[in-house]
């Protein structure tokens, strides 16, 4: 640890750099054996077979080992500074449109050197599910050594909840009909567009109804995700449904509106026919991307849900799009990560096997070129 | 005449009733590609035969019975059935758990429920064989039991053994809270429990000396009266009645070292309560969870006590509770790596989580176990750590016939299980979906 932590601070992202690798899991070009990446400034320069090393560069010898971009965790908690099953929802108020879920994150905290020695390097910190309307998520990069660098997204789209979760029954709503009532009360304020002053909620709802941003809905069962495509139709919004983990019974509904799933860890199910629905949701067309919903699981099992989702039925080069390209779209920072391609940000996994295969370590990760974590033998 | 007569109708009796013995009892020879017997290094192209339901032979030239059934497994994985050492398939929601703190005489075998549907799906992903507790909401909470999983609705062909282990907590949040106090308590409770019945066993020891002797006066006393009944004798007093105590009579067992004691322990201090109790009461020990082992790793390695450990990423816990606060994924490669005897567990939140026994192998691989180890920690040493070694564990012959054929290696996560044999009896096939 103290290894990378020096390196973190001392690497400017001037300083060139080439890996070689014995295989570069690209994903969206294939996979190049016996390759070579060269990084410059923070970016990625070339990648290839054939590439030159230019005289003088640092070069870092993995030819026994395989590369990938870093992986994106589509949903999670990390970073708050609450004890274990933490208090992410505002459980006072059913609408907490402005709150701000970065203000609660710690980029100090253990979470993050977690995340990061599982391969972890770019996250969408979410609010929880508890609220109708639920604040503003935020996308983060991992690599903190450089004040507010590793904000991508300070406050992308809002969350909504459909979920029985966000019913209570000291608080309303109370039923779904008036969890329902409420969003559309809300997002016809925010639609009306009436300057009637100072008024947050609405401000941040226009972003939906009006600017387009992405609503994350949460809905898990049937039922609750025939709710949120239901507000979706209403409003023409822009959304991504947040679990829809029974989305592959009405899978040509959500192929249809072209809603994509960030899909929840498959190691909470452990049902054969639960197991195998996220990949019948990806060969039905709809885009899907995993997360960890930590602290419900471990950060290192992100990887571990496109392996056993690979296992019971969606083909291998899903699995891993699901942990890189298909977040990054998903999440809209898709110019910048996802891939191994020429201009992309030197986000870089490297492990001593196959990434599909659990059992595969990770042995180095990489942010902007910089080395920020380095597995230590016991 | 007569004789050779009656021989011929002997020996023709005998023949047909070894035929029908053979019929019932077919051969089976899986041709195999890869066989990982566990106990041995991988042997490459070699058959496995089975005859009444255990392993007859392995090897390369083997003789096979004409009628005998061939599975043709070549260029496939051919391992033993795996264990789960911390199951809770086939119990019914909160039924793992008494309200009394010290239970000791409980069976688990008496709260299962053999009906449930998860069952052939984890046979499905070659676990055969799984090992189930009473919860950990008692303190000393009864017995568990290993079960295979061959389809039979009735516990009792299921059991393979039972009273394996009677199963104690120290520091578990879920019933007492786990203030250092609490742990203590739970400490000390335990301690007083095994007094107890130390007090009980000498008590027990005293009063069959006394009936002993009271016995050998009786008969002479006896002898004496039939010969001169007449002749006045004293009557020998009879000793006080001893009543048996089925509590303290599990937990002598458990002080004579016929049964283990089972103790979940998360966090350091609890585990060293636990090798303290051992020393004190020299049982035998078996360590289950332990979560922050890895902090005392040589201290736990020194005492030589088994690990049952579990849940290797806390993904597989129910949620996140007090206990996993340190839960480190390195946990059972540091362990292992010390040399303790170590078997993973799922400790799945349900009965069908016990289908990850594989994957929870192979994540601690990825987390520094060593491969063989971690293969090892799913079948043999478990067997052998439950006192089940005779029958299940690994691919020897005389063992059981509990066999799976994989794909490819078993720690390959994209391998698929393609059939599994209980006791030779086919339980899992896999049809050709794709």
């Amino acid at each position: 640890m103290s290894i990378s932590f020096c390196l973190t601070s001392s690497g400017s992202e001037s300083q060139s750099l080439a890996i070689r690798a014995s295989k570069i899991w690209t994903i969206t070009d294939g996979v190049i054996t016996n390759g070579v990446i060269i990084i410059n400034e923070g970016k990625i320069q070339s990648v290839g077979e054939n590439i030159e090393i230019p005289e003088g560069i640092r070069v870092l010898d993995m030819s026994d080992k395989d590369v990938m971009p870093g992986m994106i965790d589509a949903h999670c908690h990390i970073g708050l500074s609450l004890d274990i099953f933490s208090e992410m929802d505002e459980t006072v108020a059913a609408v907490a449109a402005d709150m701000l879920i970065l203000d609660a994150f710690n980029p100090y905290s253990d979470d993050v050197k977690k995340a990061l020695s599982c391969g972890v390097t770019t996250i969408m910190l979410a609010p929880g599910n508890r609220n109708p309307v639920g604040g503003l998520p935020a996308v983060l990069k991992l690599d903190i050594s450089k004040a507010n660098d590793w904000v991508l997204v300070r406050a992308a789209g809002v969350e909504f909840s459909v979920m029985n979760e966000a019913l209570m029954f000291d608080r309303e709503p109370t039923s779904r009909a008036g969890l329902m009532d409420l969003i559309r009360e809300e997002l016809d304020k925010a639609k009306e567009d009436k300057d009637d002053g100072f008024n947050p909620t609405r401000d941040i709802l226009k972003r939906v109804v009006v600017a387009n941003k992405t609503a994350y809905i949460w809905a898990r069962n049937v039922d609750e995700i025939a709710s949120a495509m239901a507000i979706v139709d209403e409003y023409e919004l822009k959304a991504v449904l947040v679990t829809a983990e029974q989305g592959d019974e009405i899978a040509d509904m959500i192929a249809e509106r072209n809603l994509p799933v960030i899909y929840p860890p498959l190691l909470l199910s452990s049902r054969d026919k639960d197991l195998k629905r996220a990949g019948k949701m990806a060969n039905s067309g709809i885009k899907i991307a995993f997360a960890s919903l930590t602290p419900r699981t471990d950060l290192h099992d992100l990887r571990t849900s496109a392996i056993l989702a690979a296992k019971y039925g969606l083909d291998t080069e899903t699995a891993l799009k699901s942990l890189t390209i298909n977040a990054a779209e998903i999440l809209g920072v898709a110019d910048r990560l996802g891939s191994i391609s020429e201009g992309k940000d030197a986000d870089l996994v490297i492990l001593n096997g196959d990434p599909l295969q659990l059992t595969s370590s990770i042995e180095m990760v990489l942010i902007n070129g910089n080395i920020v974590y380095q597995r230590q033998e016991e | 005449m007569k004789n050779i007569k009656g021989f011929v109708i002997l020996a023709s009796l005998l023949l047909l009733f070894l035929s029908v013995g053979t019929l019932s009892g077919q051969e089976i020879a899986i041709k195999a590609g890869t066989i990982l017997p566990i106990s041995d290094a991988p042997i490459e192209n070699s058959t496995i035969l089975i005859k009444d339901r255990k392993i007859a032979a392995i090897g390369q030239n083997i003789a096979v019975d004409a009628d005998a059934r061939v599975i043709d497994a070549s260029g496939k994985y051919v391992m033993p059935g795996m264990i789960d050492s911390q199951s809770r398939l086939f119990v019914i929601d909160n039924e793992l758990n008494e309200r009394r703190s010290i239970a000791p005489e409980l069976n688990i075998l008496d709260g299962l429920d053999p009906y449930i549907k998860e069952a052939p799906e984890v046979a499905a992903q070659g676990v055969t064989a799984v090992y189930i507790t009473p919860g950990s909401r008692s303190l000393i909470g009864g017995s568990g039991a290993v079960l295979k999983l061959n389809g039979s609705k009735d516990v009792g062909k299921m059991l393979l053994k039972d009273n394996i282990a009677v199963k104690a907590a120290i520091g578990v949040s879920s019933n007492n809270q786990s203030s250092s106090l609490g742990r203590l308590a739970n400490y000390s409770s335990i301690r007083e429990a095994l007094l107890e019945t130390k007090i009980y066993m000498h008590n027990k020891e005293k009063h069959d000396r006394e009936q002993a002797k009271y016995n050998k006066k009786k008969a002479e006393y006896d002898k004496k009266k039939e010969a001169r009944p007449t002749e006045k004798v004293e009557k020998p007093k009879r000793p006080a009645r001893f009543r048996p105590n089925p509590t303290r009579e599990v937990l002598a067992k458990v002080l004579s070292k016929e049964i283990p004691l089972q103790i979940e322990v998360h966090r350091v201090t609890d585990i060293l309560n636990a090798l303290r109790l051992a020393d004190e009461f020299g049982f035998k020990l078996i360590l289950d969870k332990c979560t922050e082992g890895y902090l005392i790793a040589e201290e736990i390695a020194r005492s030589k006590s088994p690990v049952i450990l579990g849940p290797v990423s806390s993904s597989f816990a129910d949620m996140p509770r007090l206990e996993y606060r340190h839960h480190d994924i390195r946990n059972a490669a540091i362990l292992s790596g010390k040399g303790v005897k170590l078997a993973l567990g799922v400790s799945g939140r349900d009965g069908a989580s016990s289908k990850f026994v594989a994957l929870a192998a192979a994540i601690a691989v990825a987390n520094g176990m060593d491969r063989d180890m971690a293969l090892r920690a799913v079948t043999l040493t478990p067997a052998e750590i439950l006192g089940v070694a005779d029958r299940i564990g690994s691919l020897q012959v005389g063992k059981d016939a509990d066999i799976v054929i994989l794909s490819g290696h078993p720690l390959d996560s994209l391998s698929q299980v393609e059939m599994v044999l209980i006791e030779g009896k086919t339980v899992f096939e896999r049809k050709d979906q794709q």
